[in-house]
């Protein structure tokens, strides 16, 4: 059995690739592997790294794509999809659920994908994910803003930071957790050890009756506003534009949803916190003069701005520790499609991993299954 | 060839090639209200791997659960014996561990699979070490990243929401401030069942009651939560306390002889506030230095009894003298939190606990590897093995793992 490793063709900051030893570990398992010319070097990483136990060769792209298995954890343009043999399982993240028009394209022309986020055990729980990654990135980045646009950060008499969640989910958990650590451990050490006072994290869901209310009283003291809902309607706001204004003028807007803008819908698509630009790993930062805010679709106003972290890939700015955890999740799954002979050797009654992976195959999967 | 020859090689080709040839299922007997039992699909799917299921006398009559339910999942691999020939099986599969005592049944050789907790339980590992017993703790069964597969931290956190929310429904009617303002919930530690508190929490610790409320316009929860920095801040703890509804300990303390809210500062709770004590730490007076709870003064409960008005007797009885217990409020308690929901329960463990049960049955204890399939490398670090030798990290599981179980059992 073959597979594939292309690149993926991102934005000049997606520097992520599968690590050497990940390489190794397939090799290991019998498997070919065939990398893209320049694979690993975004990270620093050599061909000789890769290439040192001989089982991993460099390709064009286009060679890339025409293996028995293409593992690629954003997903791909079309275009490269369209390289692929209707034998072959393209293994991405895929989202499936949100993505109707995607699954449409990928059945109409037959091809089959693994879908990375829809792995899960028998309990719902996913078997892929990073979402810890999500709310630490996330937040340190925002403290580092914080550190540097709060002149009190650091002095011992302040009061205690105030970082609002809306959410709590998930991602809205991690948040809060390293919330409470200052985004870093090593930053929550240093100013505990300087006698300076921490951190209050208050949480809301993000439907509660008469949250502009609420929030009118919580903005005016929040340093931090993290947006980690999902909500059910991607046209609600939940704080307006014009709310931001009440928050401190030094204060830090944080998107860990990444809900797009769609103002072609009736009614638009728009971010929890109304005006927040989307960021990529190129351009994470976006204080109030930034383009960024500019590039907002018209139909959302951006009046009211406060400097804003957003990033489409959070833990891609960790990139060797977010491959290093992918690669360990990943290999498992690798290794029993492997066993299996590949993904019709794989049984939806079989073992606990089988399970997971045949929940997250576009064949097996129905939109609200 | 008669039908009793004929099913005795049947069975035996269906062992041939196992490591454990016999599986004990024991009753759990710690309090009258812990009703949990492997539920029978759990129970058959072990008996399709080829063992004999050996199930305590009454196994599951806790849930009304007839033994009929469980022999027509293999009639011919499931049989009722007494406690001790259920000890005695090659691999013992059971929740909570068994009493000190009970480990004299267990045989030398025997796997005993359970909530060992080993770092917070130094008598039980000395006790499994003397009589030879191989065991393996659920609680310490992780993946390559340390996360542990056999939890159950939602239940803890959601059942004791639920529970303290059900009690705020009693001492504030109809769950609203008469300030009119939203709920306020406090919660202490943002660990993992931290996190998941929080997000019961505002959620009115049940989603059928938020769907409720939220139709009658209820104001909603804000729901704080703090780390070390902001409670040890008196002036702070005094401002967030007096305007709370509910409490909540989720704390995982690295100084377990030190509280984290003084017993005088419950004083400035309002009167109607409930505490939620989902870390569930012991009062252990005579270690040095003795073991106090992270919320001082109050409680400890278990499935029996888990809701205690401020005059109910376990204040006077169940707290060590010395711990001050004059400031008091409604508290919520208890010892085994996903036990209030049996069956829910149950099932939830057994998705967990299957692959790990089939690994146990197929390679054998002995035989497991760190170098092995997934899990076969996670169940190896629940080894009491393991533990010993250093292979599980004992740093990162006696600081997480604080004095209690988190309630997880």
């Amino acid at each position: 059995m073959t597979i594939g490793l292309p690149r993926m063709h991102r934005e000049a900051g997606e520097r992520r690739d599968f690590l050497p030893a990940f390489v190794s570990r397939l090799g290991k398992l019998g498997l070919t592997v065939v990398l893209e010319e320049g694979y690993g070097s975004g990270m620093g990483f050599t061909a000789e790294e890769y290439g040192r136990n001989g089982n991993a060769r460099f390709a064009r792209v286009d060679e890339c794509y025409r293996q028995d298995l293409v593992l690629v954890l954003r997903y791909p343009d079309e275009e490269y999809v369209r390289l692929m043999s209707r034998d072959s399982c393209l293994i991405t993240m895929a989202h499936f659920p949100t993505r109707p028009g995607r699954v449409a394209s990928l059945r109409a022309g037959g091809q089959e994908v693994l879908s990375l986020d829809g792995v899960v055990d028998d309990t719902g729980r996913r078997v892929v994910e990073n979402l810890r990654a999500v709310g630490w990135s996330g937040l340190e980045v925002a403290f580092d803003v914080l550190e540097t646009s709060y002149a009190r950060f650091a002095h011992a008499d302040r009061d205690p930071v105030r970082v609002t969640v809306l959410g709590a989910g998930a991602v809205g958990g991690h948040a809060v957790h390293a919330a409470i650590n200052y985004g870093r451990v090593e930053r929550r050490r240093r100013l505990a050890g300087a006698g300076v006072a921490g951190v209050i994290v208050s949480v809301l869901d993000y439907d509660v009756t008469g949250i502009a209310r609420i929030l009118e009283s919580l903005l005016a003291q929040t340093d931090i506003l993290v947006d980690a809902t999902r909500r059910a309607e991607q046209s609600r706001v939940v704080v307006p534009n014009a709310s931001v204004g009440l928050l401190p003028g030094h204060a830090v807007l944080v998107d860990l949803s990444v809900d797009p803008y769609d103002c072609n819908l009736d009614p638009p698509a728009v971010k929890a916190i109304e005006g927040m630009p989307q960021g990529n790993l190129d351009r994470y930062v976006m204080p109030p003069s930034d383009p960024a805010w500019d590039e907002v679709p018209a139909c959302v106003p951006t009046r009211e701005r406060r400097t804003a972290v957003s990033c489409y890939s959070w833990p891609g700015i960790h990139p060797r520790d977010c491959m290093e955890v992918y690669g360990k999740q990943v290999l498992t799954l690798i290794r029993v499609l492997s066993e299996a002979g590949g993904v019709q050797g794989v049984k939806a009654d079989g073992t606990f991993f089988h399970r997971a992976i045949s929940r997250a195959l576009l064949s097996r999967w129905r939109a609200g299954s | 060839m008669s039908a009793a020859a004929g099913g005795a090689a049947a069975k035996g080709n269906r062992a041939a090639g196992l490591a454990v040839r016999t599986v004990g299922f024991p009753r759990m007997h710690k309090e009258a209200g812990e009703r949990r039992v492997f539920l029978p699909e759990f129970v058959g799917a072990v008996a399709r791997s080829g063992v004999d299921v050996l199930l305590e006398d009454g196994y599951g009559e806790e849930l009304s659960l007839p033994a009929r339910n469980y022999r027509e999942r293999d009639p011919g691999q499931i049989r009722f014996v007494d406690r001790q020939a259920v000890l005695q099986a090659q691999l013992v599969v059971v929740l909570r561990a068994p009493e000190r005592d009970e480990f004299e049944l267990l045989n030398q050789g025997t796997c005993l699979l359970s909530m060992l907790h080993f770092p917070t339980r130094s008598w039980r590992v000395a006790e499994l070490v003397r009589r030879g017993v191989s065991a393996v703790a659920m609680d310490q069964i992780t993946n390559d990243d340390g996360v542990r597969l056999v939890e159950n931290l939602a239940a803890v956190a959601w059942n004791g929401a639920e529970t303290a929310f059900d009690l705020l429904e009693r001492t504030l009617p109809g769950l609203r401030r008469p300030d009119g303002e939203p709920l306020s919930v406090l919660v202490l530690g943002s660990g993992a069942i931290g996190r998941r508190a929080v997000d019961a929490a505002v959620k009115f610790g049940n989603l059928d009651r938020r769907m409720l409320l939220m139709a009658e316009r209820h104001p909603g929860v804000t729901c704080t939560s703090l780390g070390r920095a902001v409670t040890s801040n008196e002036p702070a703890m005094h401002r967030l306390l007096s305007q709370c509804d509910i409490l909540v300990d989720a704390t995982q303390r690295t100084d377990a002889s030190q509280p984290v809210v003084l017993n005088s500062w419950l004083a400035w709770l309002p009167s109607h506030a409930v505490i939620a004590d989902l870390s569930v730490d012991p009062y252990l007076p005579d270690d040095d230095p003795p073991v106090v709870r992270a919320v001082e003064g109050i409680p400890r409960g278990n499935l029996d009894h888990f809701v205690f008005e401020p005059n109910d007797p376990a204040w006077s009885n169940s707290i060590p003298p010395g711990i001050p217990t004059e400031n008091r409020r409604h508290v919520v308690s208890c010892y085994s939190w996903p036990g209030i929901y049996p069956e829910k329960c149950m099932r939830h463990y057994g998705r967990q606990l299957l692959p790990i049960v089939k690994t146990l049955v197929t390679v054998g204890h002995d035989s497991l590897s760190p170098e092995g399939d997934l899990v076969q490398r996670a169940t190896y670090r629940g080894t009491l093995r393991a533990y010993l030798d250093g292979s599980t990290p004992r740093e990162r599981m006696s600081r997480t793992a604080s004095t209690g179980t988190g309630g997880d059992e």
